[in-house]
């Protein structure tokens, strides 16, 4: 079930109509239900996968919490892990190593005889992984007790806000949310409003306004001229973003409606100007937990210079694998480790030209943001050519060798004029709201503010209307 | 008490600005310099009624009217399908004192397009038979019209609208050459056409009802690429012959310099100067 679906809205309106009457375990036990539901409704035979997964980590947890053996506390966390990994792999991967694999002996002068299966990839496999996973370590290193109510563990792996494409909520920030009474209050009820209401704005109106426009530049890049291409490359940077940060939006707006906290995942992330501050910034969720359960147990940056930039490249690699079974979600992750590792080499020197020079701070910055943004747009460029299979590294290159052959790069030579200026005029929107952050606390009006709720609500509903996308488009996330 | 209230003046709010802002665009819409706006505007009286898809653009109304010395009025539109080809021009007709000729762009009939059937949400309070004709094929749409004004100006015809406001849409038309790797790639691609029953039978309601009213019908079918090919256009043209008993004027093959297109299926600029100085030397457009 996807969010800007009209089946989500009535889910919604029968999910809440009981939710506020319930309470304890009873509520628990909705949430529950509700969750396989809405999971269930993109296909249920695989509600048995996550029941499983579900069940087994519970079940690891207890037994890691138990046991006082070093060694087989080390066996039970190594076999949730292979678990965990096991479906991931087996789910999201067989067919890419496999595939790789038999290309490597044909170019060693070999024949591979095996085919690829026909396996469909379960929706939030990624997520709710990552998720189930980071209980069974955090147990194992004793940064939390196990929980011993299956109800509680099965709500907090399959909680649906956040099953299909997060946040990843780790275990210690969840679980302890539902050992307490979560009564309505209408504070809540507004501020989740508020940010449901603005993730799909961003969902319907920009990320599905921009899609179509930078899809045909990825369909066919050799029919545009190079401002074309690069405004569709410019525009899929802000589809993904909107896309992703306008689901977590409404799964943030969910939970607190129904009286439970989510991180953050996105902060203004093309404001970045560095490119550790950006993974800061991105999908905060995935990078935090690749941070704390692969970049730091490598050594991070605690063993000299080439261990960290070894380390920063394995993570980056991964972070770029766990997207997509391409090589080409593989290079963007690439890149991005590429660029964590020149900005070391870079940011000295870059600092000594501003204090040569002399600039102000607004052009230092400015600077920094262009060039993070700029290279950004870069890997994306791998990334959306990354969803289309065996020839997404022609595609991406052929998009790039567009760009920058400087062939039609004028305005007349542009298509869809109009697409285009709708287009900077939404991103404009974004823009504006997201510097204005600095100023308002959007939050904190919309609670205190009734009239201005009231204005804000209203405003974010015409503008749903006026430049939504109704065509039930699923989120990008979904595929990874 | 004071949560009721504020609901019930959230719900005032949506709809008085939802239909004040509908006002608004819809004031917008009728200064336009766009096609359809003019349709609805009764600005659009011409000698030559041009009606077709994106192929349809490619009758370059500023060319036609300067060689002819008369009046056109263009209703192509990308992806048109003929049944809303078919709403359009009868409405033009129903408003405008017949044309001496409607020129249709038989691949018209190619395939139907739903989703910008929609688009005309924008003008259907001006037209019954857009209004039926989304509420038959685009229900939710239709449904959604009537719930929301905004929500009838979401869409690309009322971009397009808004875009022409202050310029005329008469010369668009692409400008440029077909980038040379694609055209190289020309043997790979093709073009499978669907003879669509549906479509085609509006198009033998629409050249009846053109008839009835004196105007001249003719069919042509437009140049494509040099050796690009479109599956099943013969059997698409022995089919519009057949259901309106008027003769198809083939061009598929008329023009062979690949710099007159600017991809497989659209001359540019250039080529369609070309290929209407053959439409008029050959007397199917009046000269």
């Amino acid at each position: 079930m996807i969010f800007n679906s009209l089946v989500f809205l009535v889910f919604v309106l029968c999910f809440f109509s009981v939710y506020f009457f319930l309470k304890g375990r009873l509520r628990l036990g909705w949430i529950l239900v509700a969750s396989y539901v809405f999971y269930g409704w993109w296909d249920w035979r695989f509600l048995a996968l996550i029941i499983f997964t579900t069940l087994m980590d519970y079940l690891f947890g207890i037994y890691l919490e138990d046991t006082h053996v070093p060694r087989q506390k080390k066996q039970v966390i190594i076999a949730s892990v292979v678990m965990n990994l096991g479906f991931l792999s087996i789910f999201k991967y067989f067919n890419f190593f496999a595939a790789s694999a038999a290309a490597l002996l044909q170019y060693v002068g070999m024949e591979a005889s095996w085919t690829s299966l026909h396996i469909i990839l379960p929706v939030g496999i990624s997520f709710y992984t990552f998720q189930s996973m980071s209980y069974t370590i955090e147990i194992y290193r004793g940064e939390m007790k196990a929980e011993r109510d299956l109800l509680k563990y099965a709500t907090f792996v399959g909680f649906w806000p956040q099953l299909m494409a997060g946040p990843i909520v780790r275990a210690k920030d969840l679980l302890p949310q539902f050992h307490v009474e979560r009564p309505f209050e209408w504070d809540r009820f507004y501020s989740g409003m508020g940010r449901v209401l603005w993730g799909f704005f961003k969902k319907c109106a920009i990320a599905d306004s921009l899609g179509p426009f930078a899809d045909q530049c990825f369909q066919a890049p050799e029919t545009f001229g190079s401002l074309h291409l690069l405004i569709g490359v410019v525009f899929y940077s802000f589809q993904i973003y909107c896309d992703f940060s306008g689901y977590s939006d409404i799964a943030i707006g969910m939970a607190r409606i129904m009286g439970y906290r989510f991180p953050e995942n996105f902060r203004s992330p093309y404001f970045s100007s560095s490119f550790s501050e950006f993974w800061t910034r991105w999908h905060i969720s995935l990078s935090s937990w690749l941070r704390d359960y692969l970049y730091i147990p490598l050594g991070g940056n605690r063993h000299g210079v080439f261990m960290t930039y070894r380390n920063n490249m394995i993570t980056m690699l991964l972070g770029g694998l766990w997207h997509g079974a391409n090589w080409a979600f593989v290079f963007w992750g690439f890149l991005h480790g590429l660029y964590l590792i020149l900005q070391r080499f870079v940011a000295p020197h870059w600092a000594w030209v501003v204090r040569v020079l002399r600039l102000p701070r607004f052009v230092d910055k400015g600077v920094a943001i262009a060039v993070v943004y700029s290279l950004t747009l870069l890997a994306w460029v791998y990334f959306r050519a990354g969803s289309m299979g065996a020839h997404s590294f022609t595609v991406a290159n052929a998009v790039l060798s567009g760009i920058f052959s400087g062939r039609h790069f004028a305005w007349w030579a542009v298509l869809n004029k109009f697409q285009v200026l709708k287009g900077f005029l939404l991103i404009g929107m974004l823009y504006g709201v997201e510097l204005s952050n600095a100023w308002v606390n959007w939050n904190v009006v919309q609670v205190h503010r009734p009239a201005l709720r009231l204005a804000l609500f209203a405003v974010l509903l015409w503008l749903i209307a006026f430049f939504g996308t109704f065509g039930a488009n699923a989120f990008i996330y979904f595929q990874f | 008490m004071k949560q009721l209230l504020w609901f019930l003046l959230l719900l005032g709010t949506l709809l008085a600005g939802d239909r004040a802002g509908g006002y608004v665009l819809q004031q917008q819409v009728a200064q336009s310099q766009f096609r359809y706006a003019r349709l609805y505007g009764g600005e659009a009286a011409a000698d030559i009624l041009l009606v077709g898809n994106s192929r349809g653009l490619i009758f370059y109304e500023p060319y036609i009217e300067e060689k002819s010395g008369l009046k056109t009025f263009n209703l192509s539109y990308n992806g048109l399908p003929m049944d809303a080809a078919r709403a359009l021009a009868e409405d033009y007709l129903d408003r405008y004192p017949a044309p001496r000729l409607m020129l249709i762009e038989l691949t018209t009939c190619d395939r139907t397009n739903d989703a910008l059937l929609s688009g005309f949400l924008t003008f259907s309070g001006q037209s019954a038979r857009l209004d039926a004709l989304i509420r038959e094929k685009s229900i939710e749409n239709w449904r959604a019209g009537q719930l929301s004004a905004l929500y009838r100006y979401n869409n690309e015809l009322f971009q397009r609208a808004l875009f022409h406001r202050n310029k005329t849409d008469k010369d668009w038309l692409l400008d440029r050459a077909i980038d040379p790797a694609l055209a190289a790639k020309v043997l790979e691609n093709n073009y499978p056409l669907e003879v669509h029953p549906y479509l085609l039978e509006q198009l033998r309601a629409l050249v009846a009802y053109a008839q009835g009213k004196g105007v001249a019908v003719k069919l042509v079918i437009s140049p494509y690429y040099p050796q690009f090919t479109v599956t099943h256009l013969d059997d698409l043209k022995a089919e519009a012959t057949r259901l309106t008993g008027l003769p198809v004027y083939d061009y598929r093959d008329a023009l062979s310099d690949p710099a007159s297109f600017g991809d497989f299926m659209h001359l540019n600029k250039t080529g369609a100067m070309v290929y209407l100085d053959q439409l008029i030397g050959d007397g199917v457009l009046p000269f």
